[in-house]
C-alpha cells in the first residue's frame, strides 16, 4: 500500500487538474519569442493596405487607380470590378447574409473597404492608398436604428430590395433583417394584464468593440507550383476559416493550410472573416507571392466586429412580495450595414433567450428585430457567449428596478426568485436546460464576505448627507460551451470539438486540439487534464493548436467553449488511451483487465501489492508488447459533441462612491464569486476573472463606439475609445464555489467570460443604485464622469449652496 | 459632423465697396486662408483647392464652388462648395450666405452665415475641434476680406495692387492656427461664442 | 526615398542599417532588424506595446523615427535576459501570472525594467501610475502589479547583498 505522503507526492508531480501550475507559454512571451501574425516574414512578401470610404452612405461614381499604379513599388489596386470575375466581390457571412468584400457601386458605412493596394512594403502600400482617387455621391445616412424602419428611411441594401428574406426568416421592411420570437406571448400577456405589479424599462447596451491589443491581420501565401495556399491568420476559429476559404476559392481543403499562431487577444474580434483577409488571399493567388495585410488600430475599431448595440425594453410582472410571474422583452438590434452577426447559424439573436437569468420565472416572451443601419457590420460576442451579456444585463437591471418599485432590498428580491438548488436540472420558460447551480449559497457567501448590512447602513447614512454611494449586485447565469450539434452549427458544421493525443514510447505525449488559445493558457491547462487522466506529468505533454494541417477539426475558441467542449474532448481522448493502457497492463501483468485498479499514474493488481505497471512502462510496451490482436501504438482521437451547454454562474458585488461635483466614480470594492464547476488551474482561473472584470469595467464605465448624425465614427482611436489603464482599474477580490456540471466528463463549465457578463450589470447596477433613492430607474452606460455628472446636474445635486 | 457659424465683420468702408469685392469670387476665395480658385468653369461654377497644414499633417482639398444666387438689391450672395481630399479620406460641404449691409457714415458690415459638414477622417479626428477651427478660418477670412474692401475703397481695385496690399496666406498657418484654436476652445468653455455645433 | 545610414547600440551589440527618413523605429526594429519582440498595438502611443528603452528612458517606438536612434542605445525585450538568466522582471511576470496573450508583455517588461530603476521601492499605487502608459487587455493589471513587486524585491535583495 502506498503511504499517503508518497501518494500525494506522486499526484503533485503530475501537476494535473487543480494545480496552480505556472504557464508553459510564458518563457517564450517574456523573452520576446512570441510568434504573432505580424511577426511572420516570408521571402518576397508583398503588403496590402485598404482604401476606405469617408462616407457612411454614398454611391461610388468612379475609382481612379492610375496615380497609385504609377508609384514605383505599387503592384496592384484591387477593386470590386477586379473581384467580380472571381465572384469574390461579395462573401457570405456567418449569419446567412452577404457582405461586400470591396464596395460594389455603393458604400454603406464609413471606413468600408473600397479598394486594396498591393505594394512592396507597408509604407508604399500606404502611399498607394493615398493616391487612389475615389469619387463619391453622398447619400443620406441612417444612423439611429429606431428610424431604420420608417417609411422614408434611406434603403441601405439595394441588393436585397424586393427580397422578403435575408437569411434569417421573413423581413417586413427594406432595412429589416429578421424577427426572432421565443416563448409564450399570449400566456405572458395574460399575466401582465392581471399582475399585482409591473415594471417596464428601456435598457441600452451601446455599441462597443472588443479591441484586443493585437489588431486583425493575415499573411496569405500561395504556392503556384504546388497549388497550395497557406494563411497565417488572427483567427479564433482556423478550421472554420479553412472551410470558408475552400468554399470561396474553390481550392480543396486539403490544399489549404490555415495557421493561427500566437494571438494577441481575441475577445470575439477574431471570429469573423474580414475583407482584408480575402483581399490578401486573392492577391497572393494572383501574384504567387506571400501577401501580408495588417489592420491599423483605426481600421480595427472602425470596421472589424463591433459588439452589442441592443436597444432593449424589458418588462416584469410580479406579485406584491416581489415574486416574478412573467418577463416580456422587446429588442431592436442594430446590426450595421451587413448582417455579419457572429452566431451559430440558427440563432439570429444568439442565446439571448437566457434572459430569464438565475430566476424561476414561469412564463416569458422575447422578441428581437434586427435592422440595417449605415454602420460597420458585426455583432460579435465580446468576451461572452452569443448575446448573453445583453440578456444578463437586461434581467439584472429589471430585477433591481422591480426591487426599487416594491421597496424590497436588492439582495432579498434575488433570494425570493432564485431557481432553487433542488430544481436542477431546470427547464427555463424560454427553453434552456440549466445543468446545475446553487445560487443562494453563492450570494450568501458574498453578502457575508462584504458585510452587506453594514454597507447598506453606511449608504443610508451617506444619503442623509447628500453623498452618493452605490451598491451593485449581480447574480448571473451564463450559457456557454456551444454546443450540441442538434441545435448548433456554423455554416452547417456541428459545433463539436476535438482532441488527438499521441503518447510516445518513452512516456511523453503530444496533444492537438481543435480550439485555439488567445491568452487563456491552453498549453498549460489541457496538459493538466491529460496529466490527471493519463498519469503522465504535464511537463512532458506538449499541446498544439491552430494549425489545420496537424490539429483535428474543431470549431475554435469563443463563447467559453474551450473547456466545456475542447476540454471534454481532451478528457475523453485520454480516457480512450487509459482504456487501451489497462488492456496492455493486464497483458503485461498476466491478469484480467477487471482485476486492475487505476491509481494516479499506474494500474495495480487488486490486492497484490507491488504488482503494478506505470503509464510510462505501459507506453513503452504499447510499441513492442501489446496483447495479441491489438494495434500497436498509443493514440486516440475524440470528437466531442456536447449533450448540453454548461451554465456557469456567480454572484458579484460592487461598492462605489461618486463625486457629486465632478461625476467621477471610484470603485471602492469589487467582490466576485464564480462557480465554474471543476477548477482545472486556479491561478489561470483567477487571471481570467481579473481580465474579464476589467473588460466589464471598461464597457460599463467608458467604452462607446459613437457616431455623429452623419454616420461619422467619433471613437476609432485609443484617444477616444476607452481602454482602462492600471490607474483606474479597480482591485479585484475573487472567491468561488464548486458545483460541477453533471454532463461534462470533468464537471467543468468554463469561466473566462463570466466576469465580463456578470461584471457589466454589477457596475451599472451600482451606479444606478447610487441614484435609486432619488427616483432614478435607469441611467444607461457608459458611466463616464461626464455622463454621471449630467445626471447629477439634472437632479441638482451639485449645487454647492 | 455639422457646424453652423454666423459672423459679422464691421468694415470702415462704404457698402458699395464691400459688395464690389464680394462679387469677385476669385478674390473672395483667396481671402480664405489656404484657398485658391484654380479654374472658372462658367459664370457660376469654379474649381478650387484648399490646403491645410496642422503640425506634420497636410490636407489638400479639391472641390467645386457654385454661386447659387446673387441678389444685387440685397447685396447678398449664396455659395455652395464641396470637396474632398485627394485620397478621398475626408470630405466637406459648405453653404455660405454673405450679405453686405449699409451701416451709414460710409461704413458697412458683412454678415456671413455658413453651414459646414465634414465627413471622413476629418470628422472622426477633427470633429471636436471643428467649431474652433472653423471660427478661426472665418476670422482670418474676415480680416483678409476687410483689408481687401479697404484697399478697394482706396481705389486700388486691380487684382495686382490688391494682392500687393493683402498678401493672402496660401496655407493655413499651423502654429498660429493651433494657438488660436486652443484659445477659442477655452473661450468656448465660457460661452463666448455664437456658434452652434451639432 | 533616399535612405539614411544609422548606427546604434541594440541590446548591447552595434547595429548598422539603412532606413528611409520616415521609417519609424518600431518598423526598423521589427522589419529591418528582425527583432519582433516589441509590438504595434495602436500607432498613436497610447498602448505601449512598442515600448523600448532608449538612452535610459522608456519610449514608445511607434512614434520615434529610426533616424533619431542614430548614435543612441536601445534595449528591447530580447536584450533583457543576461547570460541565459532571466531578468527579475521577466521572472516576476512568470511567477505572478502577469501575462496572458503576451502581446503587451514585451512593452510591459521594458517599462518595468526602467520604472524599477526610477523607483526601486514602489508602492502598489506607484506601480499602477508608473506602468500606466502600457495597456493590457487580458490581465486586469492586478498580477502585473504583483509581478513588478516581485521584481522589485528580488532586485533589492540582489543589489543589497
Amino acid at each position: 500500500m502506498a503511504t499517503t505522503a508518497e501518494y500525494l507526492e506522486r499526484e503533485q508531480k503530475l501537476e494535473g487538474i487543480g494545480c496552480a501550475r505556472k504557464r508553459k507559454e510564458d518563457p517564450r512571451f517574456i523573452q520576446g519569442k512570441g510568434h504573432y501574425v505580424d511577426d511572420v516574414h516570408l521571402p518576397g512578401m508583398l503588403f496590402g493596405a485598404v482604401v476606405r470610404s469617408p462616407h457612411a452612405h454614398a454611391r461610388i461614381k468612379s475609382i481612379n487607380k492610375e496615380k497609385a499604379l504609377a508609384l514605383p513599388g505599387v503592384r496592384a489596386v484591387l477593386t470590386a470590378e477586379d473581384l467580380k470575375p472571381l465572384k469574390l466581390h461579395w462573401m457570405p457571412t456567418l449569419a446567412g447574409d452577404v457582405q461586400a468584400v470591396l464596395a460594389d457601386e455603393k458604400v454603406c458605412f464609413q471606413y468600408q473597404e473600397v479598394a486594396m493596394v498591393i505594394a512592396d512594403d507597408r509604407y508604399l502600400a500606404a502611399d498607394g492608398v493615398d493616391l487612389v482617387e475615389v469619387e463619391y455621391e453622398p447619400l443620406p445616412a441612417l444612423v439611429d436604428p429606431h428610424h431604420a424602419m420608417d417609411a422614408d428611411a434611406p434603403v441601405i441594401r439595394e441588393d436585397l430590395v424586393g427580397k422578403d428574406e435575408a437569411g434569417q426568416g421573413k423581413r417586413v421592411h427594406d432595412n429589416h433583417i429578421f424577427r426572432w420570437e421565443v416563448g409564450d406571448k399570449a400566456a405572458t400577456d395574460r399575466i401582465f394584464a392581471t399582475a399585482d405589479v409591473t415594471v417596464k424599462q428601456a435598457v441600452l447596451n451601446p455599441r462597443v468593440h472588443p479591441c484586443p491589443l493585437e489588431t486583425c491581420g493575415c499573411v496569405a501565401s500561395f504556392d503556384k507550383v504546388r497549388g497550395e495556399l497557406t494563411v497565417y491568420i488572427t483567427s479564433q476559429a482556423p478550421h472554420v476559416v479553412r472551410t470558408v476559404v475552400s468554399l470561396l476559392s474553390g481550392l480543396p481543403e486539403s490544399k489549404i493550410r490555415i495557421i493561427s499562431p500566437d494571438i494577441g487577444g481575441g475577445f470575439g474580434n477574431k471570429v469573423g472573416i474580414y475583407p482584408g483577409y480575402v483581399g490578401a488571399i486573392v492577391a497572393s493567388i494572383v501574384f504567387g507571392r506571400p501577401v501580408k495585410w495588417i489592420e491599423s488600430r483605426i481600421e480595427n475599431l472602425s470596421t472589424t466586429a463591433f459588439a452589442r448595440d441592443y436597444h432593449m425594453v424589458g418588462e416584469l410582472a410580479a406579485d406584491k412580495n416581489g415574486r416574478i410571474k412573467a418577463l416580456r422583452v422587446n429588442v431592436l438590434a442594430d446590426h450595421g450595414a451587413f448582417n455579419a452577426h457572429a452566431q451559430p447559424t440558427k440563432w439570429p439573436a444568439g442565446f439571448f433567450s437566457i434572459c430569464t437569468g438565475s430566476y424561476d420565472i414561469p412564463v416569458a416572451y422575447a422578441r428581437v428585430d434586427g435592422v440595417y443601419t449605415n454602420k460597420a457590420p458585426g455583432g460579435v460576442a465580446y468576451r461572452c457567449s452569443f448575446r448573453v451579456t445583453e440578456a444578463v444585463h437586461l434581467i439584472e437591471r429589471m430585477i433591481d428596478i422591480l426591487a426599487q418599485k416594491l421597496g424590497i432590498d436588492k439582495a432579498e428580491i434575488r433570494f425570493r426568485n432564485f431557481i432553487k438548488p433542488e430544481q436542477f436540472p431546470y427547464h427555463s420558460a424560454l427553453g434552456w436546460d440549466y445543468d446545475s447551480g446553487d445560487y443562494p449559497t453563492a450570494l450568501k457567501k458574498v453578502l457575508e464576505a462584504v458585510n452587506y448590512p453594514a454597507l447598506r447602513e453606511e449608504q443610508a447614512e451617506k444619503r442623509t448627507r447628500g453623498e452618493l454611494m452605490g451598491i451593485g449586485i449581480c447574480t448571473f447565469t451564463e450559457i456557454v460551451g456551444a454546443g450540441p450539434s442538434k441545435n448548433c452549427d456554423i455554416l452547417g458544421v456541428g459545433m463539436f470539438d476535438s482532441c488527438e493525443i499521441r503518447v510516445h514510447p518513452t512516456g511523453s505525449a503530444i496533444a492537438r486540439i481543435g480550439t485555439i488559445t488567445q491568452g487563456q493558457g491552453h498549453q498549460t491547462t489541457y496538459a493538466q487534464i491529460i496529466a490527471t487522466e493519463l498519469g503522465l506529468p504535464s511537463e512532458v505533454i506538449q499541446v498544439e493548436e491552430g494549425d489545420t494541417n496537424t490539429a483535428p477539426y474543431g470549431l475554435g475558441t469563443y463563447g467559453s467553449r474551450s473547456t466545456p467542449v475542447g476540454g471534454a474532448a481532451t478528457a475523453n481522448a485520454a480516457r480512450k488511451l487509459r482504456d487501451k493502457a489497462r488492456k496492455i497492463a493486464a497483458h503485461l501483468l498476466e491478469v484480467s483487465a477487471d482485476d486492475l485498479d487505476w491509481e494516479i499514474d499506474r494500474f495495480k493488481v487488486k490486492g497484490v501489492p507491488g504488482q503494478e505497471k506505470t503509464m510510462k512502462e505501459i507506453a513503452w510496451a504499447a510499441y513492442n508488447n501489446v496483447p495479441p490482436g491489438m494495434e500497436m501504438g498509443l493514440e486516440a482521437v475524440e470528437y466531442y459533441d456536447p449533450p448540453n451547454f454548461t451554465y456557469p454562474f456567480g454572484a458579484y458585488l460592487c461598492v462605489l462612491d461618486i463625486d457629486r461635483y465632478t461625476g467621477e466614480t471610484k470603485v471602492r470594492r469589487f467582490y466576485a464569486l464564480d462557480d465554474c464547476g471543476t477548477r482545472i488551474n486556479p491561478m489561470i482561473i483567477e487571471g481570467q476573472i481579473h481580465g474579464g472584470l476589467t473588460e466589464a469595467y471598461a464597457v460599463a464605465m467608458g467604452q462607446l463606439i459613437a457616431f455623429d448624425a452623419g454616420g461619422n465614427l467619433l471613437s476609432n482611436s485609443l484617444m477616444d475609445y476607452f481602454l482602462p489603464t492600471a490607474v483606474e482599474t479597480p482591485k479585484w477580490e475573487t472567491d468561488f464555489t464548486v458545483t460541477p456540471s453533471p454532463h461534462h466528463p470533468l464537471g467543468a463549465k468554463g469561466v473566462a467570460e463570466s466576469p465580463h457578463v456578470g461584471g457589466i450589470p454589477c457596475f451599472t447596477n451600482a451606479v444606478n443604485d447610487a441614484f435609486a433613492h432619488l427616483g432614478v430607474t435607469q441611467i444607461d452606460m457608459p458611466h463616464t464622469a461626464f455622463n454621471v455628472w449630467k445626471t447629477i446636474h439634472e437632479l441638482g445635486l451639485d449645487n454647492r449652496a | 459632423m455639422q457646424v453652423k457659424l454666423e459672423k459679422t465683420f464691421p468694415i470702415a468702408a462704404p457698402a458699395d465697396a464691400g459688395w464690389r469685392v464680394l462679387q469677385d469670387i476669385k478674390g473672395v476665395a483667396e481671402c480664405m486662408p489656404g484657398a485658391q480658385i484654380t479654374q472658372q468653369i462658367d459664370a457660376t461654377h469654379y474649381k478650387g483647392q484648399v490646403k491645410m497644414r496642422l503640425g506634420p499633417a497636410t490636407a489638400s482639398f479639391n472641390g467645386e464652388l457654385k454661386i447659387k444666387s446673387i441678389d444685387e438689391g440685397e447685396r447678398k450672395i449664396e455659395l455652395f462648395g464641396k470637396g474632398s481630399d485627394t485620397s478621398g479620406a475626408s470630405a466637406a460641404t459648405m453653404n455660405l450666405t454673405a450679405q453686405v449691409r449699409d451701416g451709414g457714415d460710409g461704413r458697412c458690415e458683412v454678415i456671413g452665415v455658413s453651414d459646414i459638414t465634414v465627413s471622413g477622417k476629418l470628422a472622426s479626428f477633427g470633429g471636436r475641434m471643428l467649431t474652433q477651427v472653423s471660427e478661426q478660418i472665418l476670422k482670418q477670412f474676415g480680416d483678409n476680406f476687410t483689408a481687401r474692401v479697404l484697399a478697394s475703397a482706396r481705389g486700388a481695385d486691380t487684382p495686382q495692387t490688391m494682392a500687393a496690399s493683402v498678401p493672402p496666406p496660401k496655407e493655413l498657418n499651423g502654429v498660429a492656427l493651433a494657438w488660436n484654436v486652443v484659445l477659442g476652445f477655452f473661450k468656448s468653455l465660457f460661452g463666448d461664442t455664437k456658434s452652434k455645433s451639432g | 526615398m533616399a535612405k539614411q545610414h544609422i548606427v546604434f547600440s541594440l541590446n548591447g551589440g552595434v547595429v548598422e542599417i539603412l532606413v528611409e527618413p520616415r521609417t519609424l523605429l518600431i518598423h526598423a526594429l521589427r522589419e529591418t532588424l528582425g527583432q519582433t519582440g516589441s509590438h504595434i498595438g495602436c500607432e498613436t502611443s497610447h498602448c505601449g506595446a512598442c515600448t523600448v528603452d532608449f538612452n535610459g528612458k522608456s519610449v514608445k517606438s511607434c512614434t520615434v523615427l529610426a533616424v533619431q536612434a542614430d548614435g543612441g542605445e536601445v534595449l528591447t525585450v530580447e536584450g533583457l535576459a543576461h547570460n541565459g538568466a532571466l531578468h527579475p522582471v521577466q521572472e516576476g511576470f512568470m511567477q505572478e501570472h502577469g501575462l496572458q496573450c503576451g502581446f503587451c508583455t514585451p512593452g510591459m517588461l521594458i517599462r518595468a525594467y526602467r520604472f524599477l530603476q526610477e523607483n526601486p521601492s514602489p508602492t502598489d499605487e506607484d506601480i499602477r501610475m508608473g506602468m500606466s502608459g502600457n495597456l493590457c487587455r487580458c490581465t486586469g493589471y492586478q498580477n502585473i502589479v504583483k509581478a513588478v513587486q516581485y521584481a522589485a524585491n528580488k532586485l533589492r535583495a540582489t543589489q543589497g547583498a
